[in-house]
């Protein structure tokens, strides 16, 4: 990441002044949705701009370095060649913003993306992903390990303890969950961090990034975040070093998309490759 | 890879990531309009009518100026056929059971169901207004207000017994308007049994549209016909025999020159004027969601009309830099394009709005950043005229400091803080922390000039019915008053002949304040019995008398609407029991105003009756609404008038007056009233003891020449309502008069009412009146 959220003096009047009203706010997320809607070549161009947001994940138990290599080699190419020509976007390099893996796991996509000659970083979940209630002495060396590995991104799972008795923490991105919970990303959850990040640039002048994670699985929904961000944050927020999207199985649906936009068509699953 | 479909932009966007168009094809709105062959007429009685020798008006896309179609210009004859057509409708329409007419009802939510489409590029096409807002907005709330009334329309029978449609309606609508304030005026109609002819500006095809749908239903062809026309039309439509009630929405002044044209017109008239909203954002609101709110109000076209913004003013800073980050993210352009806010709504909408600007400039405003709260116009859509206030008490007398109150918002997160602008703001709908929000179910209204008439809810219902039996409204018209001298002028009275009578004699003097005060004029006027002899001297009172009993009753008014309504029950009780005490002295009045004695006696009963039921009846108003699309309730507050004006009609001089009274005073209100003038005794005699029951300036009694104190209380600007119940005359000049600050007046027009008994003398139709509704939105959520 190359800019760092500088810190601030902790001031807990700002977190004890905001005022969120949860109608108002649902109110908001449904018309975000129904307001921008992206059509024809704006569609594709979006959803191509969507995919360079993504950081391509694989967070299952039972995950080896053969789908994780599989994975990375999805990450370098995540839209077939043939549908960027066609689209005229095959040199511009398109490729997710990162891929999002185990700790232990770190090394294998570090290597595979070395393999396919992909420069692009590799994030891991640390300290006791999901539920981070492990020691904060593990948790730490957690870290330090999996940047030994070669992680240049550490999406950390905070102490809820802490933050439920007030005690908050600071960090450079925030995410909207671990994905591994009930309700993940929703849109009126994201509108109430999309407004703190901002209030925060106002007072601080410092761009915090955003991450919502869990659940957006269709193109469609790609779009409606990538209003979103623009809607309440602005264009300048619309790039990977502050905007990211965790997730696994969108990416195969944006193509699909991708491939219907240039051919006309619906895509077979088998039409396009697996990651 | 199949020829590329994708244009050369892609590259270009995917670096700018710029919003492109979302166009909605409008190829069907065409179609149909080439099935009229592109000349638009009137519809009545389930067909198209396109008579010969009329102007016709160019229907233009807003956007483009292209021409669409041309409408024609109707004309009196046009109006008379329609009028007659829904005359015959309503004679089979209104006797249907509700059940029957609920089907209809429900088929026609159908038949807009299968065609939305149509409606809604239709409607975006001609209006300019963002496709989305009309698809997602207005097609559906205009289905669910049908199905919403057919189901009051299928328990009418028991919910509204003792009630009867009117009878014809005629509707008048503005040229800015969406056809969704024609559904919520025809719908409540056409569910109680009444027909309806609106009449909308030329070039409005929506509501021709809606019109055929309903006409190709099959049996009931007359129950909407629709003239396209201009607004000078509006008069004739309402002076036509058979039209029971005019309901008008648009512009204030058109309102107001309304109400003096249709004075003496037997139509009844229903008035919904201006659009302007308020905004109130206090410190403790969330002022991002706030600031959503604005966007609703006034930059989007959800609202006609534009918005007076009230910013508390330590978050004036932070909020006006949010507005205006926000505003800067705000889409416009043509109105098919799903992906715009605001759609353009032409050069007529935009002059308006740049005059506004323009004028709010030359006074030292700052554009898009302050201006004067006290602007005296209107402020047109999508204008936000935002001022800071300090406390939310001065937001109050802010908000209710100006002659409009349709609607207004108030943002805070702090419970008792909203509850108490919510019930303080004089306005008909209030949402806490939302803007704008509507359902079937809530009525929606106004107070002050913005009319008060309402759609909606059970409040609407009421707005096209009446009380089984009335007599049907005729044009009283008496062509000869002149308005500048009715009333003008006090005839002098002198001395009468010696004074007898029962002893003691009641004080001389109006009831004032609280007590007895000698008349500005220092004379008085003989009030004799039914035998020709002199029965008592009265108090001439005058102008000066009005203007004093009005002030006592406005400093009445905030003590007596706080009151609980118990303790407003054991006022009314206890003045009951004070007129029982005095049954004899009542009763030896009316003997000499020629009732026999056992009939005075009843007639004394009854009074005392009236004050008992009322009060008591005290207790039950307003109810809780639940509405499907909100988590949390609706209230539907009943508030008081204010100043109720009462001008007691001759004719029963106790019980009439004390009919009026009770459910005045039992809904809060106070009161100045003129007894009868032909014997204004029994009401002194009464004041006696509101002397020393009732606070000072609950009750007000001016006595003297009826049209004089008539023509006093109609022009005066702070009198909230007036009931006159007396010559058809005197009723003319009330609603000629009421146009000055649009009070709601309620007149007889002449006509002798049945006060003993109690459909006329106690009916739920002076409830109505002795009332306004307010509703109040409380979204909930943690």
């Amino acid at each position: 990441m190359s800019t760092h959220n500088q810190g601030t003096e902790l001031d807990l009047s700002w977190i004890s002044k905001i005022q969120v009203n949860h109608p108002a706010v649902l109110r908001r997320a449904g018309q975000i949705q129904a307001r921008r809607p992206v059509k024809k070549e704006w569609q594709a161009a979006w959803l191509l701009k969507a995919v360079t947001f993504i950081d391509l994940t694989t967070l299952s138990g039972d995950d080896t370095s053969c789908n994780v290599q599989r994975l990375c080699y999805k990450a370098k190419y995540p839209i077939r060649e043939d549908l960027l020509k066609a689209l005229n976007m095959h040199d511009k390099g398109i490729t997710t913003a990162a891929v999002c893996v185990y700790p232990a796991r770190v090394c294998d996509a570090v290597k595979a993306l070395k393999a396919v000659g992909c420069d692009i970083p590799v994030a891991s979940v640390a300290t006791g992903f999901p539920a981070g209630q492990t020691h904060l002495k593990t948790r730490l060396e957690e870290i330090r390990l999996a940047v030994e590995d070669g992680a240049t991104e550490i999406d950390v799972v905070i102490s809820r303890t802490l933050v439920l008795t007030g005690q908050w923490e600071g960090s450079d991105f925030i995410k909207t969950s671990t994905g591994k919970e009930t309700v993940n990303a929703t849109f009126p959850v994201a509108i109430v961090m999309l407004r703190a990040i901002r209030d925060f640039f106002w007072k601080t002048g410092n761009k915090v990034g955003f991450k919502p994670a869990g659940g957006i699985r269709s193109a469609k929904d790609s779009l409606a975040w990538l209003s979103l961000v623009k809607e309440e944050l602005g264009d300048e927020w619309l790039k990977p070093e502050l905007f990211r999207i965790g997730a696994s199985t969108l990416l195969s649906d944006i193509e699909r998309q991708i491939y219907h936009h240039v051919t006309g068509r619906y895509a077979a699953y088998h039409d396009l490759p697996m990651s | 890879m199949a020829a590329t479909r994708a244009g050369p932009r892609a590259r270009e966007i995917f670096t700018t990531l710029e919003y492109g168009p979302a166009p909605e094809s409008h190829a069907c709105a065409l179609a149909w309009l080439d099935t009229q062959d592109r000349l638009l007429g009137h519809y009545v009685n389930g067909k198209w009518s396109k008579p010969e020798h009329r102007n016709s008006v160019p229907c233009q896309d807003p956007i483009t100026g292209e021409n669409l179609a041309s409408c024609l210009q109707g004309q009196a004859q046009d109006v008379a056929a329609a009028v007659e057509a829904a005359r015959t409708a309503f004679e089979s329409w209104s006797k249907l059971p509700g059940a029957v007419r609920a089907q209809h009802l429900t088929r026609l939510a159908k038949v807009i169901q299968k065609h939305q489409r149509l409606l809604w590029t239709l409607e975006s096409l001609v209006t300019g207004r963002a496709v989305r807002e009309v698809r997602d907005g207005d097609v559906q709330l205009a289905q669910q207000l049908l199905h919403y009334h057919a189901v009051q329309a299928h328990t009418q029978e028991q919910a509204l017994a003792g009630w009867e449609p009117m009878g014809v309606i005629g509707l008048i609508l503005p040229s800015t308007f969406s056809f969704l304030e024609m559904m919520w005026r025809i719908c409540p109609a056409l569910a109680v049994g009444c027909t309806v002819v609106a009449l909308v500006p030329p070039a409005s095809p929506t509501p021709l549209l809606l019109a055929q749908l309903a006409g190709e239903l099959g049996p009931f062809p007359g129950i909407i016909n629709v003239i396209s026309g201009p607004a000078s039309l509006g008069p004739v439509l309402a002076s036509q025999p058979g039209v029971q009630k005019v309901a008008f929405c648009g512009a204030l002044e058109e309102g107001r020159a309304l109400r003096r044209a249709l004075a003496g017109e037997g139509a009844e008239l229903g008035l919904a004027l201006g659009a302007e909203a308020l905004l109130l954002l206090s410190d403790a609101a969330d002022v991002d969601s706030a600031v959503e709110g604005v966007v609703d109000a006034a930059w989007s076209d959800r609202s006609p009309g534009g918005l007076r913004l009230l910013v508390q003013e330590s978050v004036w800073e932070e909020t006006m830099r949010r507005l205006q980050a926000r505003m800067a993210r705000l889409r416009s352009g043509r109105g098919l394009d799903g992906a715009v806010d605001m759609g353009a709504r032409g050069a007529a909408a935009r002059d308006l709005a740049q005059r506004y600007v323009r004028e709010a400039q030359s006074q030292g405003a700052q554009v898009s950043q302050e201006a004067d709260s006290h602007h005296p116009l209107q402020v047109p859509w999508p204008v936000v005229v935002a001022s800071p206030f300090r406390t939310a008490k001065e937001a109050l007398a802010l908000a209710n400091g100006t002659p409009r109150g349709s609607s207004a918002s108030v943002w805070s997160e702090r419970l008792g803080q909203a509850l108490e602008l919510g019930y303080g703001l004089r306005v008909g709908t209030v949402w806490i922390n939302s803007h704008g929000l509507r359902d079937p179910a809530v009525p929606i209204g106004g107070c002050k000039e913005s009319g008060s008439s309402w759609h909606g809810g059970p409040d609407g219902l009421y707005e096209y019915l009446r009380p089984s039996g009335t007599p049907a409204r005729l044009s009283y018209l008496s062509k000869n008053l002149n308005y500048d001298t009715f009333g003008l002028a006090v005839p002098s009275t002198l001395p009468a002949g010696p004074e007898t009578g029962p002893t003691p004699a009641p004080p001389y003097g109006l009831f004032v304040g609280g007590r007895f005060q000698a008349p500005g004029a220092r004379s008085s006027r003989p009030i004799q019995d039914a035998f020709g002899n002199l029965h008592g001297y009265v108090a001439e009172g005058g102008a000066k008398d009005i203007r004093g009993a009005v002030e006592a009753a406005h400093q009445a008014t905030s003590g007596w609407a706080g009151q609980s309504p118990g303790a407003r029950t054991a006022l009314l009780w206890a003045l009951a029991a004070a007129l029982e005490r005095r049954e004899s002295t009542l009763a030896s009045r009316l003997e000499r105003q020629g009732v026999e004695l056992k009939a005075a006696k009843a007639e004394v009963e009854l009074s005392v009756r009236r004050l008992r039921t009322w009060g008591a009846q005290a207790e039950a108003e307003g109810q809780t609404l639940q509405v499907a699309a909100l988590r949390g309730p609706v209230l539907r507050l009943r508030e008081p008038l204010g100043v109720l004006a009462i001008v007691c009609p001759d004719e029963r001089p106790l019980l009439a007056f004390v009919s009026l009274l009770a459910p005045a005073l039992a809904h809060g209100n106070t009161v100045v009233m003129v007894p009868s003038g032909a014997c204004p005794l029994l009401a002194l005699e009464v004041c006696q003891d509101m002397a020393t029951l009732f606070p000072a300036g609950l009750v007000n009694v001016v006595t003297g020449d009826r049209d004089h104190l008539t023509r006093c209380l109609a022009l005066h600007q702070d009198v909230q309502a007036l009931w006159y119940f007396g010559s058809a005359q005197g009723s003319q000049f009330v609603e000629w008069a009421s146009a000055g600050n649009l009070k709601p007046v309620w007149v007889s027009r002449g006509l002798p009412r049945a006060w003993e008994q109690e459909a006329e003398g106690a009916g739920p139709e002076l409830g109505l009146r002795a009332a306004r509704t307010k509703a109040l939105w409380l979204p909930m959520g943690d």
